[in-house]
């Protein structure tokens, strides 16, 4: 920290830092300068003049939002020559901007429920405008005590409102240009949707060309929302509501864990999102499904009351009748013939009492939850370096050197993560992008690598390989934690790079590039999913990366590191609490005899020998009738979207089925037992998100329902009626102290302590203004990021700092292969979706109305060569057929593509449009994925047209 | 090819130009030649040479200042000297060609002068043109005399010779204290110190940075830095290659409008033959110091010659100002220690490298070292780019270089600096041309745009105009100006109307008071200028549209409007 220097603001003493600007330390020591550009989330911009001061001895009056800050520098911020000013530029504002919330003689006498008795004209109103009386503009301008006779004439602008792309309105009669919608569109998001348009009186903000929101690159997430000052930009979903209530919450649409604040209205209902500014996860940020993906709280459609089926029909029950069912049914289940689903969003103390149910009531492994597709996903974390989790912060990203993304469509699925790393891209970090799908960060790649799908072991390999050759793995740092085994060196040298390049369909060059931007530079981080590699290449994928990270020295220190993506929001947390078939609390191997011992004697029992089902095989057992009866917590997509296979059917053989929902869907439409469920607004508990970070949820919003219970309470209800003993916590506090004495990685967590993490952060008064989200953010929730052992660290956002559990890291040889597929005679080749936010070289026309509508042709993009043997050519019109359906559209020839695929790129407009129409109650949990297809691609030959 | 190689080839080409058999016959071919008509007269000089048979060597030349008597051509015979022959048409072409040529009869009743050392009877020397008699032609030593499409052309007058000099002789610190010693300030507008703004650039040990030469100019009335880079385009190269191998920079981009084709394609083919002869890019001259260099363009906006802003529009982004500090010399073009010139300012340099500083401090007047290059426009009998030294008088320069006003009116006032430097009654024409005597009376010399107005030109009309320039102009970025502009405007067009209120005066004094004292760079915080000085010298002619509803010159009874990006 640099030294602290003094200044003076109006006279009193305010101590910063070198470095800093007036503005901001006027802030820091709560002192309020008027603004209406600047944002603490953002550089200055020094456009509004609003913050002008005068500083003894200096020439005019500097904005102090680009004032640095001098020893002894004496400020003079409330002198009439400053309020003078500062009125002079705000009284040029109102003569443009509707003003009649300041002007109207009534607004004293009017009610918050009054009509309007129309003395002024019906576009300058307050209740005209959609942010009246939460308008930090207004508030502005009632600071500053202006006079509002003006002798400039006022006049409104009439520009025709913007009112037919998703989720948000736009009228832009109301905004006074202060550039903070443009700034954190390009600057804290990376996108540039939008821009400033002409220049002069007429400066304004809107999409380059005119365009709408679907064709200008717009990702739908709400920041310049967040941001506006006045009501030019808001939430079209109760736009004219004011907040009751303010509560924060976290997100439950992924493993971000994007700390929320809801408004609330004064019946209850869930009307806006509002991201915490100063959240550690989110810095601020959300996407389309945290910002308009809640609606589904306020759905009157919810399960309210047990519903038992009778005679092929789900009849009305209460709880006691069909918890007594429940119970008597599985009191004649065997103990493998029962499997637990529970839902990734359940919390950390749900999913704990929830595999020890299935372990000590039912006595079996058979538990896991619904979005678990990729078990293979950390598991080689764990074994090569100690833990099976993401081993930094995610948004260290920003200052990393080289992020090498693969095989994940992060930008939809956990969309925050991209944030970080497109900021990166944009200050000069080399972005490598392995997929063989053009998602939305390979636009942003430097180099983006499209292996043949399949073939991305055997890419991993060649980069490994390359970089040995290039002799870029670094030796001290090595020595010191591990070696680099002999084993990888002989798999390594058994690799032919150019066959690697001719199966693969990445050229040779293109390997060593990235090989050498990836050990070359100082930080470099991996991210990854596993959206499309075969299951049985999983885990070499992750062994190979972790080989990556190991060999560069890219582990324990800011910047580097590996972060998992998986797609549930506290799927972290299941792993952790022992919520999977394989693994007990603490993420420890259910075989680990010392694990089973302990909780053998803490659970007072003794533990199944068998391993448990995973999600899949779960799915099959059913079908195969080997599973009686099962118990779901939650929807999932996976269950509709062909990734489990048939897996409703499957579930409807089962002799006895309990979902435990919050809608009606289905799954209901196949259970025995229907049980509502508590929405994550109505819990108490915790989740822990991608890095680690175990956060606090605590109920929201008006008082929950009385018919819906959450899963704490009914797996207590159930183990009681089993008469098994060890359910009987007093509170989810009293659980997670279990959670923390039976799981090593746990230890030391408590509520207390997650408590003593939340620090108060300096506002100034509620009656100053200032933006939305800082007078909404009252405290930093840091959570804690495990391991936090009561004797160590309160948190760890780095693991394996100085060493690996294990002293040393242990990475294991993967086996470089290629997947051994049989091809489906029928559906040879492989259709790739992909989908990205603007694509230049392709016509985008929408069709402007009340709704848009985006119209465009479909491009199959395919390798040339492949497409000759064919006899396609380019400009064609093909088909793909796939399983599901067809896709037809011209086809378009492309090297990048490799022989076998298709190549399909949608536009994220559309599905911002499909999901806004959607009449499902939760469509964003829904969100269709990329995932790649067996497909047959012919030509069509086209119907001579009639003459 | 070494530079003795190099100056050997230019100066037989040169020669063979102006000592051998052929004629050869310079056309002014810059912006106010093509404006003029210049491209049918030269097709009607080459088709005349062609159907009498007469050989001929036709060439494009820049300005040469005289910008009234354009089309001007420029006849030399070999051994002969130089006749000029002013507003020459297709037709005077072809009698040109048929007396000069065809029976060596230089036709006197054409000519404007002649210059060389041998007269010729019946014509006058036209180094004794009003026009010419005062000039001292640094900057403009070259324009209007060879073809600025030519490299060679320039090595032979000299060109290129002070790069050769610093590269082989001089330190960088050593052409620092030259410049130093110049006294050179900047030709923009803010006349800071070139010497003082290099030694800040120099002081940085950042391992890029870069030079930018403002070829924006975008000021009504001012056509010098377009006239320079068109007429002469190497000293503009060479003068940017210099200051960056004083200031230890090795990235240079010469910034011009968008749309001006003459300087932009003469500034590219002069860099291209620029790096063709090695006098750009790797090891330059086999010095070890490299340079490279890039012509960028904008879109049509007056604020991108600001020097922030000019940086964003280099850097592809919306030209809006940039707030400072950091100052350009921190952080400057894509972020990197940046140093931005005039053209003007550039032009100068390799004269004062390779004449010496105190050479050139000894031209002008106190701290204004030099020359003064000047626009002249508006109602005055001789309009063009002269060159004078600092220290003439402004009624000198109106009366005696511009020849007076037309139709022998009365002068009203003259509008310096372009838009934003305001008005000056004609009670100063004693004025000297000299920065601070200039800032002293309330105007800017600024670029050197200098236009006259006679008494026929109502000043609430011409105010209006300014603020409309100054309003269409504005970037739209801070709120002083975007805002302010427009109810200026508004309050002048309502004056125009003759419908004012009382009070006008005083509602336009405070927004154009709080836009100098808010607005975040020069555009608004120099935007009341115009109205403040008019309102200065003119005050009575306000009030009797505001208050009398009459307009004395009778110009606002008909009021045309220009357009305006108004809020409505």
């Amino acid at each position: 920290m640099p030294d602290d220097i003094n200044i003076t603001i109006d006279g009193v003493d305010v101590k910063t830092q070198p470095g800093k600007m007036v503005l901001e330390a006027a802030i820091e020591a709560g002192i309020y300068v008027p603004y209406l550009c600047y944002h603490s989330g953002m550089k200055p911009f020094a456009a509004c003049r609003m913050c002008v001061v005068a500083v003894e001895g200096g020439r005019g009056y500097p904005a102090s939002c680009t004032l640095p800050v001098q020893d002894g520098m004496k400020i003079r911020s409330e002198s009439q020559d400053v309020t003078e000013l500062r009125r002079s530029v705000m009284q040029m504002l109102i003569a443009e901007h509707p003003n009649g919330c300041l002007t109207c003689h009534r607004i004293d006498i009017c009610g918050p429920s009054d009509v309007c008795l129309r003395h002024v004209s019906v576009n300058d109103r307050c209740i005209t405008c959609p942010k009246n009386e939460r308008c930090e503009f207004k508030d502005t301008v009632r600071y500053l005590g202006m006079e509002l006779e003006s002798p400039l004439n006022y006049e409104y602008r009439q520009i025709p409102l913007e009112v037919s792309d998703p989720f948000y309105d736009r009228d832009y009669n109301l905004c006074i240009t202060c550039g903070r919608c443009v700034r954190v569109c390009e600057e804290v998001r990376g996108d540039a949707a939008i821009c400033f348009t002409e220049r002069s009186g007429r400066a304004l903000v809107g999409t380059s060309f005119g365009t709408s929101l679907l064709e200008s690159g717009c990702e739908f997430c709400g920041a310049c929302i967040d941001v506006c000052p006045v009501g030019a930009l808001v939430e079209r979903n109760h736009k004219w509501e004011k907040p009751r209530s303010v509560e924060p919450t976290i997100c439950p649409h992924c493993p971000v864990g994007c700390q929320l604040n809801l408004e609330f209205n004064g019946s209850g209902a869930m009307i806006r999102a509002v991201p915490e500014f100063n959240s550690p996860a989110n810095h601020g940020q959300a996407c389309f499904k945290g910002k308009f993906g809640l609606e589904f709280l306020n759905d009157s459609r919810r399960l309210t009351q047990p519903m038992i089926r009778r005679n092929g029909e789900l009849q009305p029950a209460d709880w006691e009748e069909a918890l007594d069912l429940i119970s008597a049914r599985l009191e004649d289940t065997p103990a493998d013939s029962f499997a637990l689903l529970a839902s990734p969003n359940s919390t950390n103390e749900e999913l704990y009492l929830a595999q020890k149910f299935a372990r000590v009531v039912m006595n079996t492994n058979n538990v896991g939850q619904t979005s678990d597709v990729q078990p293979q996903l950390t598991v080689g974390l764990e074994r090569s370096l100690g833990y099976a989790a993401a081993t930094n912060s995610l948004w260290e990203l920003e200052r990393s050197g080289c992020i090498l993304v693969f095989n994940s469509n992060l930008t939809e699925e956990q969309n925050v993560v991209g944030v970080p790393i497109k900021k990166a891209a944009r200050r000069g970090a080399s972005l490598i992008v392995i997929d063989p799908r053009e998602v939305e960060l390979t636009r942003y790649a430097g180099l983006w690598l499209r292996p043949t799908p399949g073939t991305e072991l055997l890419l991993l390999g060649g980069i490994l390989k390359a970089l040995l050759a290039q002799n870029l793995e670094r030796q001290e740092w090595i020595e010191r934690h591990g070696e680099v085994s002999a084993t990888l060196r002989y798999a390594l040298d058994s690799l032919d790079m150019d066959e690697v390049s001719v199966a693969t369909n990445v050229s040779r060059f293109s390997i060593e590039e990235a090989a050498q931007a990836f050990g070359q530079a100082d930080t470099s981080a991996i991210v990854y999913a596993q959206d499309n590699v075969p299951e049985e290449l999983q885990d070499d994928c992750v062994q190979a990366l972790v080989n990556l990270a190991f060999l560069t020295g890219n582990l324990g220190k800011p910047g580097a590191g590996l972060f998992p993506l998986r797609p549930g929001a506290n799927e972290q947390g299941a792993y952790d609490v022992g919520c999977a078939p394989h693994r007990l609390p603490g993420n420890r191997r259910f075989r680990n005899r010392e694990a089973r011992q302990s909780l053998e004697s803490v659970w007072e029992c003794s533990l199944p020998e068998t391993a448990g089902l995973s999600l899949a095989q779960t799915i099959q057992a059913a079908a195969d009738g080997r599973l009686k009866s099962m118990l779901i917590v939650g929807d999932s997509p996976n269950f509709t979207n062909g990734r489990l296979g048939d897996a409703l059917t499957a579930l409807g053989s089962l002799d006895f089925l309990v979902v435990h929902d919050t809608f009606p869907g289905p799954l209901t439409d196949l259970a025995d037992v229907v049980l509502p469920r508590s929405t994550f607004a109505e819990k108490d508990g915790t989740w822990t998100n991608l890095e680690r970070r175990i956060q606090r949820l605590q109920p929201v919003g008006k008082k929950a329902p009385d018919g819906p219970r959450s899963e704490l309470w009914l797996l207590a209800e159930l183990a009681h009626r089993r008469g098994a003993a060890g359910f009987d916590h007093a509170s989810p506090a009293a659980v997670m102290d279990e959670i923390a004495a039976v799981s090593p990685i746990y230890a030391g967590v408590s509520y207390d302590r997650l408590e003593a993490q939340s620090v108060t952060v300096f506002r100034s008064g509620l009656d100053s203004p200032q933006p939305t989200q800082l007078l909404y953010s009252g405290q930093e929730r840091r959570g804690i990021q495990w391991p936090c052992p009561p004797d160590g660290p309160a948190s760890t956002p780095i693991l394996y700092v100085d060493e690996f559990p294990g002293g040393q890291a242990n990475p294991i040889t993967p086996q470089f292969r290629a997947p051994e597929t049989q091809a489906d005679p029928d559906f040879p080749d492989l259709l790739a979706p992909g989908r990205v936010l603007l694509q230049l070289d392709q016509e985008t026309r929408v069709h402007k109305g009340r709704v848009n509508r985006i119209e465009r042709e479909e491009l199959l993009r395919m390798n040339p060569a492949y497409a000759a043997g064919r006899g396609i050519a380019d400009g064609d019109l093909v088909e793909a057929q796939t399983k599901d359906g067809v896709h037809l559209g011209q086809a378009r020839l492309d090297d990048s593509v490799p022989p076998g695929m298709i190549s399909i790129t949608g536009i994220f407009g559309q599905l911002a449009v499909d999901l806004q129409a959607s009449p499902e109650p939760d469509p964003m949990s829904h969100a269709p994925a990329l995932d790649i297809l067996p497909a047959r691609v012919a030509k069509v030959e086209a119907a001579t047209p009639a003459d | 090819m070494d530079f003795a190689a190099i100056t050997a080839e230019a100066a037989r080409r040169w020669d063979s130009l102006t000592e051998g058999e052929t004629p050869w016959i310079r056309v002014g071919a810059a912006l106010c030649g093509k404006a003029a008509g210049c491209d049918d007269v030269i097709d009607a000089l080459r088709s005349s040479l062609e159907r009498r048979g007469l050989p001929g060597q036709v060439s494009e030349v820049g300005c040469l200042g005289l910008c009234f008597a354009e089309p001007l051509v420029d006849v030399k015979l070999p051994g002969g000297t130089r006749v000029f022959y002013g507003n020459v048409t297709p037709e005077t072409a072809d009698e040109i060609i048929a007396a000069h040529l065809g029976q060596d009869s230089p036709p006197a009743h054409l000519a404007l002068g002649t210059l060389g050392p041998t007269s010729v009877a019946g014509i006058p020397d036209l180094s004794q043109h009003p026009m010419k008699a005062r000039e001292t032609r640094i900057a403009l030593r070259n324009a209007g005399d060879i073809d600025p499409g030519d490299i060679y052309q320039y090595i032979a007058n000299g060109g290129y010779r002070a790069l050769e000099k610093s590269l082989t002789q001089l330190t960088p610190q050593e052409m620092l204290e030259q410049v130093n010693a110049s006294g050179l300030r900047g030709r923009g507008g803010a006349a800071f110190p070139a010497g003082t703004k290099w030694n800040f650039l120099a002081g940085s040990n950042a391992p890029e940075k870069y030079i930018l030469c403002n070829c924006e100019e975008g000021d009504p009335g001012a056509f010098n830095d377009k006239g320079i880079l068109e007429s002469d385009p190497h000293t503009v190269v060479e003068g940017i290659i210099l200051a960056g191998y004083a200031t230890g920079a090795s990235h240079g981009y010469i910034f011009v409008r968008y749309g001006h084709d003459g300087p932009i394609d003469r500034a590219r083919a002069a860099v291209r033959q620029a790096y063709e002869l090695g006098l750009l890019g790797e090891n330059i001259l086999d010095s070890g110091f490299s340079f490279d260099l890039e012509v960028a363009l904008t879109g049509d906006s007056y604020v991108s010659g600001e020097e922030t802003a000019l940086m964003e529009a280099i850097e592809g982004k919306r030209s809006m100002p940039r707030y400072r500090p950091p100052f350009p010399a921190q952080v400057g073009v894509f972020g990197k220690p940046t140093n931005i010139n005039n053209v003007k300012t550039l032009a100068y340099v390799p004269e004062i490298v390779a004449r010496g500083g105190e050479w050139f401090a000894g031209i002008g007047h106190d701290r204004s070292t030099g020359t003064a290059i000047l626009c002249l426009t508006g109602a005055l009998n001789y309009t063009g780019m002269v060159e004078v030294p600092m220290g003439l008088t402004l009624g000198e320069v109106l009366y005696e270089v511009a020849g007076g006003v037309t139709g022998g009116k009365a002068l009203k006032l003259v509008q310096t600096g372009g838009p934003l430097g305001g008005v000056l009654g004609a009670e100063n024409v004693d004025l000297v041309l000299d920065f601070e005597v200039f800032r002293e009376a309330g105007a800017i010399l600024g670029s050197g745009g200098i236009i006259a107005a006679d008494e026929d030109t109502c000043i609430v009309d011409l105010t209006r105009a300014l603020i409309a320039f100054c309003q269409y102009e504005s970037c739209g970025k801070c709120f002083p100006c975007r805002m302010g502009m427009s109810h200026l405007l508004e309050v002048l067009e309502r004056i125009c109307r003759l419908e004012g209120v009382p009070g006008d005066l005083d509602l336009m004094r405070s927004i154009g008071l709080n836009m100098q004292a808010g607005s975040l760079c020069g555009h608004g915080q120099l935007g009341f200028n115009p109205v403040s000085s008019a309102i200065k010298y003119f005050g009575p002619e306000f009030e009797a549209h505001i208050l009398d509803h009459r307009c004395p010159t009778g110009a606002c009874a008909n009021p045309r409007f220009s357009p305006s990006l108004t809020r409505r």
